[in-house]
């Protein structure tokens, strides 16, 4: 334009509309996350909605049953826990150890390369392939109990070990290079840099990545179903080896019943693992608050 | 039992030899110099030379034990009336073994409670033998700790040695379970190409794995039509909600929403990700399933069924829209500030920037972001377990019930267990190919991402 005349009709026309598409793209932004949100406030309001009312102090303490109204969660409870104990035993140790070898101490070689993108990738292999493995290695192989808090908690923590890799490498990663260089300058070995300085700094960060993983882990639904935890159990298991459920395999083999009075045990199963799931979400931001540091 | 004991011990002799070593170290210090490590890390080599040989004595021990037991009850007098079919045999030797372990069972076959006797004295005569190896081991080893504590003795060094081993040994771990994956999956779906032709498998359009009717075996098992449903599910339907909806909640969030909003909602959003796949698959069932079916009814389809391919790529779609939203996130933020600068520096509106200068220069990262989504949203298992349904069909009609890989593989792992059965092994199969297509897609999208970034650099 030669000559813009900035008050003609057209041009302020123009303006107009340009001004109109800019309000509907936000509002279009706007309206996107607030139907996500809608979704989510939707699920929980009929999980509520339906599962209130089977809230109580019997469900809370009973096992699975046939009979609807005295079925309850705490056998599947105490599986999860049994499970997700072993789970933690030994995906935390090992992703740990795994962090700091990577972060610290491997040389730039070519099979620390593959060590790094075999990680990568088994943080995003679908959950059903490690139920896969499972069946076919601890239990075709190794022959050990079919649908025990054992061999579940090994198939999760293979999943969950990528998971608290990654976000450990992240954590001692932030740690400032000024720190291990004070340590190395009073003398301290490479180890005790890692061990005493690098390690307390970055824990913080790998716990909230711990329990975002345990979470996942904990939600968990397919591997399982593969390494037979699909078993009626209703007697709540009395150790590592013997047969159990889990709280997410009760929701499905409940979902499955046919008599609609299950409906509502369902529904408050669902609420009790969201509860377990939130508190578990709710540590891990509040530890990342109160302990992260900026350097 | 013995060999419980013995580990404890093991440990105790361990504790033990790490404070006398320790205390026999500080007793060697003579003053600033004196010593090359500080007491506490003799105590930890001490400890190491103990713990290491006996435990891998007892590992070893636990390994053949099991064999010498059979071999000793095999030579007992009693076993001579034992049936020589091998699957008899089995089950009362295990019958066996269980009272001998459990003095509270009660035996229902005689012939296993008279190997009873046989197999406790065997057990006990050889736990106590090997407890007593792995004992002379540790002490033996122990013994060659001890001797090497001088003061100027290189401890720290080796400790750390051992340290170092320990942790390579863990991230070796991630290598050993790739390989563990790849190796069972091509090991079980090799034993399944050996019944059915890889050909017939891949390109078949008729799956039926139940029936055994049909002349060729390969003609049940043609997996067109479930990697179809996979595909129709996860990639289209499921995208057709997670890429609009992910991608403008990820721009609103990081251009238009106040600081404040934006601490609020970004964390709410991610809620939707930290939901177990299974309460979405009950909320798919129970609730967006019905409202589907009646919805198919209103619009004139004939006996709508209450599962659908709809309903399950719907539910499947909202929990990807997080993802997709932290990837596109990423792939906004990555882009120069400068570039948007000066878009609007230029007089454009904050949505034609977004439009013309933001979106095209982070669309690599974009679809990076795409990639890894549908690589989740195919190997989603649980949404399409419980709403999208069992009939494997070729069709484009969203109404239709249609099945997916992942249903497919859980079907036939559950319920009767023959193992070995073409039925159940192709459930490998179907896992394999699985498992190289979200490779593929995961190592193509990683790429894509670093380059992107290294673009911007």
């Amino acid at each position: 334009m030669s000559n813009p005349d900035w008050n003609s009709p057209e041009a302020r026309r123009r303006l107009a509309k340009r001004h109109a598409a800019e309000r509907r793209f936000k509002a279009v932004g706007l309206a996107a996350i607030v139907l996500s949100l809608a979704f989510l406030a939707l699920l929980l309001f009929i999980m509520l909605k339906n599962g209130v009312a089977g809230l109580d102090w019997s469900f809370l303490s009973g096992s699975d049953s046939t009979d609807a109204s005295v079925a309850g969660v705490w056998g599947a409870t105490k599986g999860s826990l049994l499970t997700m104990l072993v789970t933690l035993l030994l995906s935390f140790p090992m992703g740990v150890l795994a962090a700091i070898y990577l972060e610290e101490f491997a040389p730039r070689k070519r099979w620390i390369e593959w060590v790094e993108v075999s990680i990568n990738n088994l943080a995003a292999v679908p959950s059903i392939i490690f139920g896969l493995l499972g069946l076919a290695v601890f239990i075709n192989t190794l022959g050990m109990p079919r649908s025990s808090p054992l061999v579940g908690g090994l198939t999760l923590a293979l999943m969950t070990m990528p998971v608290i890799v990654i976000s450990g490498r992240n954590a001692i990663k932030a740690v400032p290079p000024s720190i291990r260089e004070a340590a190395y300058g009073i003398g301290a070995s490479k180890v005790q840099t890692t061990f005493h300085h690098v390690l307390p700094l970055a824990l913080p960060g790998i716990l909230t990545g711990t329990i975002i993983g345990m979470a996942r882990a904990l939600g968990e639904t397919a591997p399982l179903l593969m390494i037979g935890m699909r078993a009626f159990v209703a007697t709540p298991p009395d150790g590592l080896s013997s047969p159990s459920s889990v709280l997410p395999m009760q929701i499905f083999l409940w979902s499955d019943e046919i008599d609609k009075a299950f409906v509502q045990n369902t529904s408050a199963a669902i609420i009790v693992l969201l509860v377990f799931l939130l508190a578990m979400n709710g540590i891990a931001i509040y530890l990342r608050n109160k302990f992260e540091v900026r350097w | 039992m013995i060999l419980t004991g013995v580990l404890l011990a093991v440990f105790g002799l361990g504790l033990v030899g790490w404070f006398a070593a320790r205390g026999r170290a500080r007793l060697m210090y003579k003053g600033r110099g004196s010593m090359h490590s500080m007491p506490a890390y003799h105590g930890w080599h001490m400890a190491l030379w103990i713990l290491v040989p006996a435990l891998i004595a007892w590992g070893v021990w636990s390994l053949i034990m099991p064999g010498l037991v059979e071999g000793a009850v095999f030579a007992d007098p009693v076993a001579k009336t034992l049936p020589t079919d091998p699957f008899q045999l089995g089950s009362i030797l295990a019958e066996a073994h269980n009272l001998a372990s459990d003095p509270s069972a009660v035996a229902f076959n005689p012939e296993a409670e008279a190997l009873v006797e046989p197999i406790r004295a065997a057990q006990f005569r050889f736990g106590l033998i090997g407890g007593l190896i792995i004992l002379i081991v540790a002490f033996a080893g122990g013994a060659y700790g001890f001797t090497r504590l001088r003061p100027d003795f290189r401890a720290r060094t080796q400790v750390e040695r051992a340290v170092l081993a320990l942790l390579l040994a863990a991230s070796l771990m991630a290598i050993l379970t790739t390989f563990g994956i790849v190796g069972s999956l091509v090991f079980e779906a090799g034993m399944f190409f050996k019944d059915v032709s890889p050909i017939a498998f891949l390109t078949g359009t008729h799956w039926s794995p139940a029936s055994t009717s049909g002349a060729n075996i390969s003609d049940n098992f043609g997996a067109v039509p479930l990697f179809w449903g996979t595909i129709y599910i996860g990639a289209i339907i499921a995208m057709i909600v997670a890429i609009p909806l992910g991608l403008m909640s990820a721009i609103y969030l990081t251009q238009y929403a106040a600081p404040a909003a934006r601490k609020w909602l970004k964390p709410m959003l991610e809620i939707l990700a930290g939901i177990p796949t299974v309460v979405y698959g009950y909320f798919a069932a129970l609730t967006v399933a019905p409202l589907i079916r009646d919805f198919a009814a209103s619009i004139g389809m004939e006996n709508p069924s209450t599962e659908s391919a709809l309903a399950a790529g719907l539910v499947m779609g909202v929990m990807i829209i997080p993802f997709v939203s932290s990837m596109a996130d990423d792939a906004l933020a990555a882009v120069p500030r400068a570039m948007s600068d000066g878009s609007l520096a230029l007089g454009s509106t904050r949505s034609e920037t977004i439009k013309r200068v933001l979106l095209p220069a982070a669309l690599p990262g974009i679809v990076a972001g795409v990639m890894l989504a549908i690589s989740r949203a195919i190997g989603e298992t649980m949404i399409v377990v419980m709403a999208a349904g069992a009939a494997a069909r070729l069709s484009a009609n969203p109404f239709d019930t249609m099945t997916t890989v992942t249903y497919q593989i859980v079907q036939m792992l559950t319920g009767d267990q023959e193992f070995n059965s073409p039925k159940t092994l192709s459930a490998f199969a179907l896992g394999l190919v699985l498992f190289v297509v979200t490779l593929i897609l995961n190592i193509v999208a990683l790429r894509v991402v670093k380059r992107f970034r290294e673009a911007y650099e």
